[in-house]
């Protein structure tokens, strides 16, 4: 059976909001408020929900780019909140990401051999003549001719720049990679081929990954499991097929039934939301989803609801099924 | 049904380094009234200089070749005098992206007030008012506030709302919508989208719509254009685009699609990368890409009619029909 890699408990990141000429703390955004969650060895998360609702905050608190106000992050038993730098600096070897924009993610000045170099030289790893040959075998696993090693990244297309990306993140042979956006801005045709490279080196290398996605159809294709968030909360939890067969949240199903299907022949029923994504500075109260729950009660408004099993495996954070 | 906007042998042609290079090559088109047409393909491929060429938002040097006659007049001749009493008022844009198509230092009543005042001579305060008429009919609540207030005060979808609102100013025959959703997320773009589907409806406005998605296209268009490197590749009613794609290209992207229904299966991508502008290869410009690219792909193939209506670039077709 696989073990678990990573235990989060409770991770909340909150951004204060300072004003006036003290710079006084007035308040929080609360990015990313109460995310727990286990993942075994070899499995995919995918994390699902609209722009602001504290995904990618999430990726960045898990590896520490973000130092996280509460909570714990456990790898492979060893929590890494509250590590020193220089331990945590280890513990990055196993944690690496790969970011939505391969563009800006790439340092124009080196040369795609020193971007893939300097994670090596940085922990101290191989001998020079290693590091030159792990550069070549980097390119050649994702796809790349081993010879673009002397080229610059302005020298490559949006996809091949997310596979020097990769390629950087594989470097230390890592057990977990979060991915960020990594095909969101790639064209659909280039798109697809990067997402069959992730399934072969997840593969290969037994790599874990967290996937942090918009996309939803991305999104089921990839993950085992997916979390979808809403405001910087949980919303539902479930088995990749469960969840898109079964959805129980009502954010869940709006988010489904609002996707596009590239089949004329397709009706579906659609729940259209009304109105827009509330601020996570002023959040609802109660479930911060009741000014757009389409089966609002009186209830939703002031409890927060409990994060449940509502099915084996299958978990919610709705009123609704709540006993 | 009457042709609206009829695109005829459509060239545009960019000057980089003293050398001219076609980014849309040769393309045909039409849309007839009330009546949505999708413009469909990745990024480069000419989908948008296709519209800008259209509403001569052009600027030298880059040349323009071709027609497009919109109700008998050749836009494409038109001249300037003429153009801006089409724009805005005749055929009117939306962009992608809503925050750099609004003016932020004036307010929302006055961008929607503009073209009425310019196109149907209204007064301001007349144009005021037709404007909080306009910002209920898109959908936006406190209307009444809302217009002397500023861009930045509203979020994206409300601001795609705005925009969707100075569109429809002048009651406008057609709609170009470039990539109308791509900025939002899919919540928002599900009401958008419904949002542009009951104004064509209600109003008879023929829509060009210009994406990436072919969701949104399944779900929008009437018609679909498939563009690739400059050329239409294929054509046809979305039905028959959809159900029986005959251009590798097509077929190509619809298999690379993951999909929110039905089985998981792994993708099959087209492989290698779009051409550059100054790359193109010869003859068909995705033989390179292509899994049947064969001899007689080094020369340009013209249009096979699969069915009525519905149109493939590719010598696949013609060996077939000799077959028969």
């Amino acid at each position: 059976m696989a073990e678990v890699l990573l235990e989060v408990k409770d991770l909340r990141k909150y951004f204060p909001i300072r004003r006036g000429v003290m710079q006084r703390t007035v308040g929080h955004v609360k990015a990313v408020d109460g995310i727990t969650f286990d993942l075994m060895q070899g499995e995919t998360l995918g994390v699902v929900g609209e722009s602001g609702c504290g995904k990618s905050t999430m990726g960045r608190s898990i590896l520490r780019l973000l130092e996280p106000t509460s909570g714990s992050v456990v790898f492979e038993g060893q929590n890494v909140v509250g590590l020193s730098r220089s331990k945590m600096q280890t513990m990055r070897r196993e944690m690496q990401i790969v970011f939505q924009d391969p563009y800006a993610s790439l340092n124009p000045r080196f040369s795609i051999r020193q971007t893939l170099m300097e994670p090596m030289i940085v922990h101290h790893l191989y001998t020079p003549k290693q590091r030159m040959e792990r550069v070549g075998s980097l390119l050649d696993r994702v796809g790349l001719d081993p010879d673009y090693g002397a080229r610059y990244p302005h020298e490559f297309s949006g996809g091949q720049r997310q596979r020097i990306g990769i390629a950087r993140a594989l470097a230390l042979n890592p057990k977990l990679i979060i991915l960020d956006e990594p095909v969101a801005a790639l064209d659909v045709s280039v798109q697809s081929q990067v997402l069959n490279l992730l399934e072969d080196l997840q593969e290969e290398f037994n790599l874990t990954y967290i996937f942090v996605a918009h996309d939803l159809s991305v999104v089921r294709h990839i993950s085992d499991r997916v979390l979808v968030m809403y405001l910087g909360k949980m919303a539902e939890q479930a088995e990749t097929e469960e969840l898109f067969s079964q959805p129980l949240h009502p954010y869940t199903r709006a988010l489904m039934s609002a996707v596009p299907v590239p089949d004329p022949d397709i009706k579906r029923e659609r729940v259209i939301l009304q109105g827009d994504l509330p601020s996570p500075a002023n959040p609802p109260s109660g479930c911060t989803f009741h000014t757009r729950c389409p089966m609002a009660m009186d209830i939703c408004k002031q409890q927060i609801p409990e994060w449940k099993e509502a099915k084996p495996q299958h978990l919610v954070a709705c009123h609704l099924y709540n006993e | 049904m009457s042709n609206l906007l009829e695109v005829r042998d459509l060239h545009v042609q960019f000057r980089i380094d003293e050398k001219y290079y076609s980014a849309v090559k040769g393309i045909d088109f039409a849309i007839e009234e009330g009546k949505t047409l999708g413009l469909v393909g990745e990024s480069g491929c000419g989908k948008s200089v296709t519209s800008l060429a259209v509403m001569r938002l052009l600027q030298p040097p880059t040349k323009i070749l071709g027609t497009a006659t919109f109700r008998g007049k050749d836009l494409l001749k038109a001249t300037e005098k003429e153009m801006q009493d089409i724009r805005g008022n005749d055929i009117s844009m939306i962009f992608q992206e809503p925050m750099t198509s609004l003016n932020p230092v004036h307010r929302i009543g006055r961008q929607i007030g503009e073209s009425l005042v310019l196109h149907k001579g209204m007064s301001e305060k007349q144009a005021r008012s037709e404007a909080i008429g306009l910002l209920q009919q898109v959908g936006i609540p406190r209307a009444t506030q809302i217009v002397d207030e500023y861009p930045h005060q509203l979020s994206g979808g409300m601001r795609q709302r705005v925009m969707i609102a100075i569109a429809i100013a002048c009651n406008p025959q057609m709609l170009i919508a470039d990539e109308p959703t791509t900025a939002l997320d899919v919540t928002i773009q599900a009401q958008i989208l419904d949002l542009m589907r009951k104004l064509a409806k209600e109003r008879n406005m023929a829509t060009l719509l210009i994406t990436h998605d072919l969701g949104v296209v399944a779900e929008m268009c009437d018609r679909v254009a498939v563009m690739y490197a400059g050329h239409i590749v294929e054509q046809g009613p979305v039905r028959k685009i959809f159900k029986n794609p005959q251009h590798p290209y097509t077929i190509g992207l619809m298999n690379s699609l993951p999909k929110i229904v039905g089985t998981k299966e792994r993708l099959h991508p087209i492989h290698g990368n779009v051409p550059s502008l100054r790359n193109m290869p010869q003859g068909c410009r995705f033989r390179p890409r292509c899994p049947h690219a064969m001899d007689a792909c080094a020369a340009n193939p013209d249009f096979f009619k699969i069915e009525d209506d519905h149109e493939s670039r590719c010598w696949l077709h013609a060996d077939l029909k000799e077959a028969k």
